[in-house]
């Protein structure tokens, strides 16, 4: 069963993608609703997927993600935000994002992408 | 400001405007999985038009999203509190909404300010996109507020900037009977910007 650690300042949000994902098998390891808990949970937990939004109180998705790859961090990426700019998702797939999905979607979208990336 | 522009500029605003909020439009008709339509759009450069909000809501739920990086500005959704209670009992679970806990009551303010995110960020995405700027919405903060309050709140939004475009939509949900406020003020760069990438 894949862990996975959900990054997302709305609680809202958490809960949409931890429904979708536990319905499917996926094992949720860890929640965080800013960038600091999200990276300590990351290195603590070594999941195998982290979706990861790219808004949060105290710093950037990207951010995170450059951090990440820093540490070390092999956990595969998801971003799921509500900014789908071109620039950003790109800098997202640079740092290392595999995939990257915008809000709103719909589970079914979400889990294909889960699906594809794990 | 916009007495300055050429017509051409004009029209190239209009149509960027017009754009991002039929991209907005989309985002909410996707969440809220019922159409909407976009009823009125108006824009201008009068600060004081900003301030112009009415309502027969005693309190409106007003999402305020303020605008990163390049440009500068902010936007808002405004509900009045019987479109969330609509919003709300069409599109999260019941027993969500039954249960007094302070998780469940957090999710449900949450699912308001996701809301707003995800329309506000379709505007911007349409924006950064075309402009080739690079911005972004942070946050979403909710202000409950008594009807009386929002223009004050919207007045003094304003006051950093020494001129602003505004522009302001309703969108009107017939299946779901809402009729939020969508609000938008940018500094003079905005237009700044489309000069620049005519």
């Amino acid at each position: 069963m894949s862990k996975v650690l959900i990054v997302d300042d709305s609680v809202y949000m958490r809960t949409l993608i931890k429904t979708a994902l536990t319905d499917k098998g996926y094992e949720i390891v860890g929640e965080a609703a800013d960038g600091e808990t999200a990276i300590n949970l990351a290195l603590e937990l070594n999941p195998d997927l982290i979706t990861l939004d790219n808004i949060l109180p105290d710093m950037m998705g990207l951010e995170i993600l450059k951090v990440l790859k820093e540490e070390g961090v092999t956990s595969k990426v998801i971003m799921v935000s509500a900014v789908g700019q071109q620039t950003v998702v790109n800098k997202g797939k640079e740092l290392g994002a595999s995939e990257y999905i915008v809000k709103p979607f719909t589970a079914e979208a979400l889990i294909e992408v889960v699906n594809k990336v794990l | 400001m916009l007495n300055n522009l050429k017509e051409n500029e004009i029209e190239v605003a209009t149509k960027l405007i017009n754009g991002g909020l039929s991209m907005a439009k989309s985002s909410m008709e996707q969440i809220l999985q019922s159409p909407i339509t976009l009823k009125k759009v108006d824009f201008g450069i009068d600060k004081e038009e900003v301030s112009k909000f009415r309502s027969d809501a005693d309190n409106v739920n007003l999402i305020k999203t303020e605008l990163m990086g390049e440009l500068k500005g902010s936007c808002f959704l405004v509900f009045s509190e019987s479109d969330v209670e609509k919003i709300n009992r069409a599109c999260l679970p019941a027993e969500l909404l039954d249960d007094n806990s302070a998780e469940s009551k957090m999710m449900i303010l949450g699912f308001l300010t996701e809301i707003d995110n995800m329309v506000a960020a379709a505007v911007i995405t349409e924006f950064a996109n075309f402009l080739g700027v690079d911005i972004y919405g942070n946050v979403p903060s909710l202000h409950v507020l008594a009807q009386n309050k929002v223009n004050e709140f919207l007045a003094n939004e304003t006051t950093s900037f020494d001129s602003v475009i505004h522009f302001k939509a309703i969108f009107k949900g017939e299946e779901l009977d809402i009729a939020p406020d969508f609000i938008w003020i940018f500094n003079e760069k905005f237009m700044d910007k489309i000069k620049e990438v005519l």
